[in-house]
């Protein structure tokens, strides 16, 4: 079975994300609140609640080094916490942003980290001893709507962006005195902070969840018309690919090696996509497919409802059709996978991804591992 | 049930599925305001295309869709005056509990009978397949509810008139 364990934590989780040894969780339960959950002998004891946000909080990023915790929300700000002793304390960030704050995440370094805004901005933080407080350069005017997604290239200077202008674009955030010249790629060099290297126009609706691959060579994003965009060779000449699929459309998605890549979205079960031997990326099936071909007695009982229907029993019919389509098809989630709710739990320092994790309105964290999936091997 | 009915219910069916793709989605214009984009219309980007489903002139279903809300407005049959009048009256009586309703609009917009508004929090609280059962079962019962009042109210008239003309015998 592809998901291997599946914790019910509250009604609604909006976004969550590991601690460096994967013992502890912090998510939210769709409030302003931040909860840490530490796992104790096969139970879950909630040990934290980070209460500092006055709305929803919209994204949380756990560094794996550093063990610092940066969340944002809806109320404009963002806050980093240091755990010192026993509690986490949060630092004051000064966003300067008038609108949401949407998504957030390190940069690889952890010297940074990135916002995106619903006031079409992104703001890239870091640190500054002297006054004890993270500051934010923004990079304005880049973007026609909200920006709903940020992701870091591993060079710790690229940052891909989606927005729901249905553009994905690459900028280059050298700050100076926080990067040093020699730590970029060779044909970035000369790029100031916030200079655009490209823009993608592929999709014609709202884009969501862009990621680069382990080794920054692809980019991968989401467009809210069922389609999935893969890019080689982000830079003057890219080369691009589209994905679609007869699905739900997707609402982020995960490099779990070079050649392949989990999409989860609004059909409640994560996607695999792969590519072949010549680089064609193409929709391999469905991750939670397997387990319903398992269940036995599931399939049976839909089949009579089949039938139920067949013989005209309109009254019946109507309550057939009410069985969730994500349990018909064995899904283990119940509601939508939301926004930047899939989070690897790869070892630190491995290029690929065995195992990961889902979590989606219906409050549930779902851990999935790719070990015994015989089929999709060949793409790990 | 009708075989049109049943296919133009299907479609509405299949289109909500397709719909009901719903997010928190805060505003971008106004700050710390998170509002139904479908209504304000504040930025057109964040508008989808809006869909108008029709089975005939008189019954038709249009679904505007946007980032965090969607909005389905329904025209009801009316074949004589009495089915406008009792649709009328009744769909109001619907719209004025529209909060034990959740997803009834208090308004239907301009040239429809009833609406409703489906926001992203909505479909948090409750399984998005369950809403879109409410709302097809709805549409198939207003039909039977509104013909059967019909007949209700030519019931009671026949009554009414055979007990006047009693007089006159």
């Amino acid at each position: 079975m592809a998901a291997v364990a599946v914790h019910q934590f509250a009604p609604c989780i909006t976004c969550h994300a590991w601690s460096p040894d994967h013992s502890m969780i912090a998510l939210c339960p769709n409030n302003n609140e931040v909860h840490i959950y530490r796992s104790s002998q096969d139970k879950w004891e909630r040990v934290h609640v980070l209460q500092k946000h006055d709305q929803i909080v919209s994204g949380i990023d756990w560094s794996p080094r550093s063990n610092r915790i940066v969340t944002a929300s809806h109320d404009r700000n963002s806050y980093v916490w240091n755990r010192e002793g026993p509690e986490w304390v949060p630092t004051l960030v000064i966003l300067r942003l008038n609108r949401a704050a949407l998504c957030v995440q390190w940069s690889p370094r952890e010297n940074k980290f990135a916002v995106g805004s619903g006031a079409k901005t992104v703001c890239i933080c870091y640190y500054e001893q002297d006054n004890n407080w993270w500051v934010s350069k923004l990079i304005r005017k880049r973007h026609d709507s909200s920006v709903t997604s940020v992701a870091w290239h591993p060079n710790n200077i690229l940052l891909a962006t989606t927005s729901t202008d249905g553009k994905c674009r690459v900028f280059s955030t050298f700050i100076k005195g926080v990067d040093t010249r020699d730590s970029k790629a060779g044909s970035s060099s000369d790029s100031k902070f916030g200079e655009q290297i490209i823009q993608l126009d592929l999709s014609f609706s709202w884009a969501f969840g862009v990621k680069w691959s382990p080794s920054g060579n692809t980019l991968a994003y989401v467009g809210h018309n069922s389609m999935i965009y893969f890019v080689d060779d982000v830079g003057p000449s890219p080369l691009a690919q589209n994905v679609a699929f007869r699905d739900l459309p997707l609402r982020d998605v995960l490099f779990v090696s070079e050649k392949m890549v989990i999409g989860v979205g609004f059909d409640c079960n994560p996607m695999v996509f792969g590519a072949d031997e010549r680089g064609i990326w193409s929709f391999v099936r469905f991750l939670g497919e397997r387990k319903s071909s398992f269940s036995g007695s599931k399939y049976g009982s839909q089949f009579s409802e089949a039938f139920g229907k067949f013989y005209g029993q309109s009254k019946t019919g109507v309550s057939n059709d009410g069985i969730d389509p994500s349990r018909s098809r064995g899904g283990i989630h119940e509601n939508c996978i939301n926004y930047s709710c899939i989070v690897s739990l790869g070892e630190e320092g491995s290029s690929r991804t065995l195992r990961f994790s889902t979590s989606g309105l219906d409050g549930r964290v779902v851990i999935w591992a790719l070990e015994n999936q015989e089929d999709l091997s060949e793409y790990l | 049930m009708a075989s049109t009915l049943r296919l133009y219910l299907t479609c509405i069916r299949n289109t909500l599925e397709a719909a009901l793709c719903l997010q928190n989605f805060p505003c971008q214009e106004v700050e710390r305001h998170n509002k139904p984009e479908v209504e304000l219309k504040t930025s057109p980007e964040l508008l989808l295309n809006p869909i108008l489903i029709c089975r005939n002139e008189s019954e038709k279903c249009l679904i505007e869709t946007s980032i965090n809300s969607l909005r389905i407005s329904l025209k009801v049959k009316q074949a004589d005056e009495l089915e406008n009048i009792l649709t009328k009256k009744f769909l109001r009586f619907l719209s004025m509990r529209a909060e034990a309703f959740q997803v009834l609009r208090r308004k239907p917009i301009q040239g429809y009978d009833i609406s409703f508004l489906i926001t992203n929090y909505h479909c948090e609280e409750m399984q998005k397949q369950k809403l879109i059962d409410f709302i097809v079962q709805f549409m198939e019962d207003i039909d039977k509810e509104i013909s059967e009042l019909k007949m209700s109210v030519n019931t009671r008239g026949r009554l009414v008139a055979t007990e006047f003309l009693k007089q006159f015998i």
